[in-house]
């Protein structure tokens, strides 16, 4: 076996690595709070990165929004543009969980998977509708013409990777702070463990698990922004990325962050590795064996590797 | 909305203690006290239905014998509610009711109930289906009565989403995938092995169902909101997967079928009459499976498949094969779909892993769940309603020269946009699907897969 090339394909897949671990951290940080898989969180991402593009391309023609972005005047340069779609996104986030998921708090599970499986829907046909279906170019989030690299022991490790991971680890930073330090912080903690006893003690545990979902598509909305450059935009272009999150969220535990961590660079590194060796997997279906990781992990550790075990009272 | 409008008070996580209140459904047996009655309610039908021991019966219910009870009072008024008959089918007294063995506490549902006396809104329901059907065929082109068998075969891929989620109460996001394998392997077998259309029909189905029954076996550990993910990456894997069998599925391209479907000669030669016979064929195997379907849920395996729904351990408790009713659940609800799949090469002979992305998988859940989960004739309802906004797509989709309101409908074509907010519109509204328009009534417990929140 190649040792160079074995290295190269681990620095490739670390880019992966960072995108899975931010989408299911953000699918961690709801699930936690709200006890519910939000299965449009990468449609709501990838809106973002729509919107981020919007402001980008200025009034090219059939571009829906192109309006926008000429309305704003000069271009946008590409940290602008990006940061202002991820304040959206937030914005989108937040408004998603007052308007369509507090409502249905005494809902069934059931009701819940339909709102989120309907988001997801819309959204799809949506962004089709408006910027069509075909692959768009988006700039890159990091420097990455051909020279953009680090050389170490003969492999590349791209400066986008590695910008990925410093994005993900300050997020990471900010997060535990935040979680950690602050007021509301405290508020979402006792929320996640208990919420009425959290509501007991004062907490408004609605505007609480408000700011969750805020926090989580934000997330998303970054991941989508870094990684549309190298996955090219489309509208389908967040739905295998979903796949992966929600394995790597599986494996690491549906309930920890640190598992999100874990599990994403173990679903990036299998991505990559696992087509490299097995010829029958290919790129295309390089989703199959996290699609297996994950009904393995929940049929024999439903808590993943880091989660909190369930115990169900009959 | 306010919160009031959803029947089963759901826990938050961490809400154990309340938990078991939601959770009684059939087994009001282990209940805590009920909920106060709804004021509506007539007093002796209340009383039946809280009294444990006749509610506690559904396991072993009088179910079997299949004849009407004579009908009682208040009681049949109760449960007139819950179906849509169709024309030439058997009085759909069992057929559909998405709350049987649902009885929560409050008790707006009996078990075992005398026969429903149907309300008018079903009766101009199935007034109108029996006259489409008739009339359809006879003022159609050939394409046209193609597309149309196409909707009626549509039905059958429908009630497999809701056998699985509706009736067994595990939510599947991925029954396009066997819609597409019942296809292939129908196409396979009348193609390369070249056996009779019939026989072909049959393996299609019967090979949807093992492929269902592989995925139901997850479904043994994997519950609620976790099944529905497996079940969606399942869609989501479908296409890739398939282009690596070509053999089997035709690979990219996708395959067609050679083999056609005549009609014998005496029944004409046209290329009408070609359409009708298919359609008829159709048409047969659809009524067929419905009535299957419908007899199937209200005997033994199909009280087994809602206790399980509602309270695993419980059904367990009485007997019931958890193994057993939740794999055939499934393959009984693959098979439906696989069966639709198969009927689709009949009509269209060509086939490919192209015309099953996720979004037809969305769409079809989006379906079972918009006419009504957890009744046959909801599922009816379902592709009509779906049937009615394509038409409607189409004709406002061309209107033109409005501005942003023209732009606006013409969003109104795209199938998914239409579904995705229907899907998230009705969960506000109709809880229960639109077939809860056609109920009386509108406290009934929603019928749902997983009745309780995953406990993060």
């Amino acid at each position: 076996m190649d040792v160079v090339l074995l290295l190269q394909r681990i620095f490739d897949a670390l880019f992966n690595s960072a995108i899975y671990s931010s989408l299911a951290l953000a699918l961690v940080i709801i699930f936690r709070s709200t006890g519910l898989l939000n299965f449009a969180q990468g449609e709501m991402a990838t809106f973002s990165a729509y919107i981020a593009f919007v402001l980008l391309a200025g009034a090219a023609p059939g571009v829906k929004g192109g309006g926008l972005a000429s309305w704003i005047g000069a271009p946008l340069v590409t940290p602008v543009a990006i940061g202002l779609a991820v304040i959206i996104g937030i914005g989108a986030g937040a408004a998603t969980e007052r308007v369509l998921i507090r409502p249905l708090r005494n809902a069934p599970e059931l009701a819940l998977v339909n709102v989120t499986i309907g988001i997801l829907l819309a959204l799809n046909s949506l962004m089709g509708q408006w910027w069509g279906t075909g692959p768009r170019v988006f700039p890159p989030f990091f420097p990455s013409s051909p020279g953009d690299h680090i050389d170490i022991a003969g492999a590349r490790i791209r400066y986008s990777t590695v910008g990925a991971w410093l994005v993900l680890l300050t997020l990471l930073l900010l997060l535990a702070l935040l979680l950690r330090y602050t007021r509301a912080g405290l508020a979402f903690r006792a929320v996640s463990i208990d919420p009425v006893s959290a509501a007991l003690n004062g907490i408004r545990v609605g505007p609480t698990l408000m700011y969750g979902w805020a926090l989580a598509a934000g997330l998303g909305a970054i991941a989508a922004n870094m990684s549309a450059n190298s996955v090219l935009l489309e509208p389908t272009m967040m739905v295998r990325v979903l796949v992966y999150a929600f394995a790597a969220a599986t494996l690491g535990g549906l309930d920890s962050p640190k598992g999100a961590l874990v599990g994403g660079v173990v679903v990036g590194l299998s991505q990559t590795l696992i087509p490299a060796y097995v010829p029958f997997i290919g790129f295309e279906l390089s989703v199959l064996p996290a699609l297996v990781a994950m009904v393995v992990v929940l049929i024999v550790r439903p808590a993943g590797l880091f989660g909190t075990q369930r115990i169900e009272r009959v | 909305m306010s919160d009031d409008d959803w029947p089963t008070p759901m826990p938050r996580p961490g809400d154990d203690d309340e938990n078991q209140g939601a959770d009684a459904s059939v087994f009001a047996v282990f209940a805590p006290p009920h909920d106060p009655l709804p004021d509506d309610t007539p007093p002796d039908d209340t009383t039946a239905a809280e009294s444990p021991d006749e509610t506690a019966a559904v396991p072993s219910g009088d179910d079997d014998d299949g004849e009407p009870e004579p009908a009682g009072a208040a009681l049949s008024v109760r449960s007139a509610r819950q179906a849509v008959p169709a024309a030439g089918s058997p009085p759909p007294s069992r057929v559909g009711s998405p709350m049987r063995g649902l009885a929560v506490p409050g008790g707006t549902d009996r078990v075992v109930g005398p026969r429903r006396r149907i309300g008018p809104l079903s009766w101009i329901g199935a007034a109108l289906l029996g006259v489409w059907l008739v009339a359809m065929p006879l003022t159609s082109t050939v394409t046209e009565l193609r597309q149309n068998t196409q909707i009626i075969v549509m039905v059958l891929a429908v009630l497999g989403v809701n056998i699985a989620t509706g009736y067994g109460g595990m939510i599947s996001l991925g029954h396009g995938v066997f819609v597409a394998v019942g296809a292939f392997a129908a196409a396979y077998a009348v193609d390369d092995l070249a056996l009779p259309w019939i026989v072909s029909l049959v393996a299609g189905a019967a090979f949807a169902g093992v492929i269902g029954a592989l995925v139901g076996l997850p479904a043994l550990r994997i519950k609620g909101i976790h099944l529905a993910l497996v079940t969606l990456g399942l869609a989501i894997v479908f296409q890739p997967l398939a282009k690596r069998v070509p053999a089997f599925s035709g690979g990219v391209s996708g395959r067609a079928v050679g083999a056609e479907m005549v009609p014998p000669s005496w029944f004409g030669t046209s290329r009408w009459a070609e359409g009708f016979y298919r359609y008829l064929i159709c048409l047969a195997i659809v009524g067929l499976a419905i009535w299957l379907t419908r007899n199937i849920i209200s005997s033994r395996p199909g009280r087994a498949m809602r206790a399980v729904r509602d309270n695993d351990t419980a059904a367990a408790v009485y007997g019931v094969n958890l193994v057993a009713s939740r794999v055939s659940t499934f393959a009984a609800s693959a098979s439906l779909a696989g069966l639709a799949g198969a009927l689709s090469i009949v009509l269209v002979p060509f086939t490919s892993q192209e015309s099953f992305p996720f979004q037809e998988s969305l769409v079809l859940y989006a379906t079972a769940v918009l006419g009504g989960l957890g009744s046959i004739w909801g599922s009816v309802l379902g592709v009509a309603i779906r049937e009615a906004f394509s038409r409607l797509g189409e004709l406002v989709g061309e209107v033109g020269g409005l501005g942003p309101i023209s732009e606006f409908l013409s969003l109104l074509d795209e199938e998914q946009f239409v579904f995705g907010v229907l899907l998230v519109a009705l969960t506000f509204v109709f809880p229960r699907g639109l077939i809860g328009l056609f109920n009386r009534r509108r406290d009934t417990p929603v019928s749902s897969g997983a009745q309780n929140r995953t406990q993060p």
